[in-house]
């Protein structure tokens, strides 16, 4: 494990902390794309290139800066109300210490001793690089990658006529807020 | 420590960070960003697989995720602004009109 893996596994760590824990959530969302950022550092050390590039061009790029537009459309305030009680937060951290302590040995002693550092042959072969990658979606997966861009289209047609909808008018708060859209 | 270990380890907790946040957090779109970062967790062990095996099946699955991704994060945004304008909030408890 190189020194620079250390480095980005701890910050995605920290940085996933960080998500859950702040109030506002327009710092969870800032706390996010350093996460996101980190993994794309990470799919980088593992060769894979072209999903490192699009990790920092798509979620930490698009999907973020949608998210960061709909809280400031929405102009939240911090989480109101009271903090999620002590029995909630208790069972959720052991039920997350259960989850790992039974799921984390079987998988470490699979896998124990085997680096893929180790596996030399493979390397090449592995290289995530944007003509491999698009070599082997269009050989192998063309029925699925063509799908995937009827997927996008219905998501945005989709997310029009969501957005589009006239809903009744019941809070004093939504009405100057949302028409102008 | 091999490094597939530790990319295991780390997609997990990741994993688990994800899942807690889902249950502690209130926010719709904090919850949103919370199941962003469950599939982030379950990519990168999709890529460290894909090296451990030297074939890039994991690196296309990975491809995938991300468009469905992407059409997902734009329905859940605009669901959950249509939500905020029938009950102007987005807090999860509030949306509680079918609750018994």
């Amino acid at each position: 494990m190189s020194f620079i893996e250390f480095i980005l596994g701890v910050a995605a760590l920290v940085s996933g902390i960080a998500v859950i824990s702040f109030r506002n959530p327009l710092y969870s969302a800032f706390a996010l794309v350093a996460n996101l950022l980190t993994i794309a550092g990470l799919y980088a050390l593992l060769n894979a290139h072209f999903l490192a590039v699009t990790q920092v061009v798509v979620y930490a790029g698009a999907i973020m800066v949608l998210v960061l537009f709909v809280l400031m459309l929405l102009n939240l305030k911090t989480e109101q109300g009271k903090q999620p009680g002590l029995a909630q937060l208790a069972t959720a951290v052991v039920g997350g210490i259960v989850l790992i302590v039974t799921a984390l040995p079987p998988v470490l002693s699979r896998f124990q001793g085997l680096s893929s550092h180790q596996l030399a042959d493979n390397v090449r072969a592995s290289e995530g690089t944007v003509q491999a990658i698009g070599q082997e979606l269009y050989s192998h997966y063309t029925v699925q990658f063509e799908l995937s861009s009827l997927v996008l289209l219905i998501g945005i047609v989709g997310a029009v006529m969501l957005a589009k909808r006239k809903q009744p008018q019941l809070g004093p708060r939504q009405g100057g807020l949302l028409k102008g859209e | 420590m091999s490094s597939m270990m530790t990319y295991l380890a780390l997609s997990m907790v990741l994993f688990i960070i994800g899942a807690l946040g889902v249950c502690l957090r209130r926010n719709a779109i904090v919850l949103f960003m919370c199941v962003e970062m469950m599939l982030n967790a379950v990519n990168l062990a999709f890529v460290a697989f894909s090296k451990l095996h030297g074939n890039l099946d994991g690196q296309i699955a990975v491809f995938f995720v991300m468009v469905i991704a992407a059409a997902e994060s734009a329905i859940g945004l605009a669901i959950i602004l249509s939500v905020f304008r029938s009950v102007a909030s987005v807090e999860t408890t509030d949306a509680a009109e079918l609750k018994w």
